[in-house]
């Protein structure tokens, strides 16, 4: 196997990793499309509990440039597999608030059901393979980087994933 | 050749550093690392390794100037 580079321009990883709040209403109007009669948005939101104990806040961290070429060929695959009229993916890094958003997803083609499919697809790709983490920080003081994903535990490999299942 | 690591990562190492030449696959890495931090040695076995935002696997030998990223599971959304 050879690593040859293919990294995205900066600005065009801006477009999948955002340091500043995620504009989900400007998203969502730059989505809609003629030919689409459903639209799906996913919205992945910052909890104040988790584990048992309450969260203060969450800090996310990203490899930027392989996090956004990973995102950008994820939209490409999900929509030729969907024939989607719109797929964006938008995922914020550093410090991110209660209620905020972490991540959006948003899908749109000619009937729900793909656009459905598709945005859970994305969405799952996106937490489980894209190199993001995130550290969350409780209000007793205490952090930890977490939520790790844990498909490993189940599938006896770190690169396949609960949802591998072929059921998309 | 340049090492970065991440997130929980950084507990175990610094954020970047260098390794030897003589570190020339993934496992050889390992190995380099689990005897400079042994407590990161689990965390290790379940991350990825990339080079120049490319994943690699083991059949990979290093070159000098290689930048090498070791990437925890991830824990995005």
């Amino acid at each position: 196997m050879t690593a040859s580079a293919s990294s995205l321009p900066a600005a065009e990883a801006n477009t999948y990793i955002s340091a500043l709040p995620l504009d989900i209403v400007g998203l969502l109007s730059s989505a809609h499309h003629p030919q689409a009669g459903a639209l799906v948005v996913f919205s992945g939101e910052v909890r104040d509990n988790n584990l048992g104990m309450a969260v203060a806040y969450l800090e996310y961290e990203a490899k930027e440039s392989l996090a956004a070429k990973m995102i950008h060929e994820i939209l490409d695959k999900a929509r030729e597999k969907w024939k989607l009229n719109i797929a964006v993916a938008q995922h914020r890094i550093g410090k991110v608030s209660v209620a905020e958003s972490a991540v959006v997803v948003i899908t749109a083609s000619p009937h729900r059901r793909e656009a459905y499919e598709a945005n859970r697809y994305i969405i799952d790709r996106i937490k489980h393979e894209v190199p993001i983490w995130k550290c969350e920080y409780f209000k007793d003081g205490s952090k930890k980087w977490g939520g790790n994903c844990n498909c490993e535990d189940f599938t006896g490999d770190p690169n396949k994933h609960v949802y591998e299942t072929g059921s998309y | 050749m340049k090492v970065e690591v991440f997130a929980l990562l950084k507990e175990y190492f610094d954020k970047q550093f260098f390794v030897p030449d003589l570190v020339e696959d993934i496992n050889s890495l390992k190995d380099y690392l689990g005897q400079q931090n042994p407590e990161a040695t689990r965390i290790l076995s379940s991350c990825r390794f990339a080079v120049n935002d490319e994943f690699i696997d083991t059949s990979y030998k290093f070159k000098q100037n290689d930048s090498i990223s070791i990437i925890p599971p991830s824990s995005g959304g």
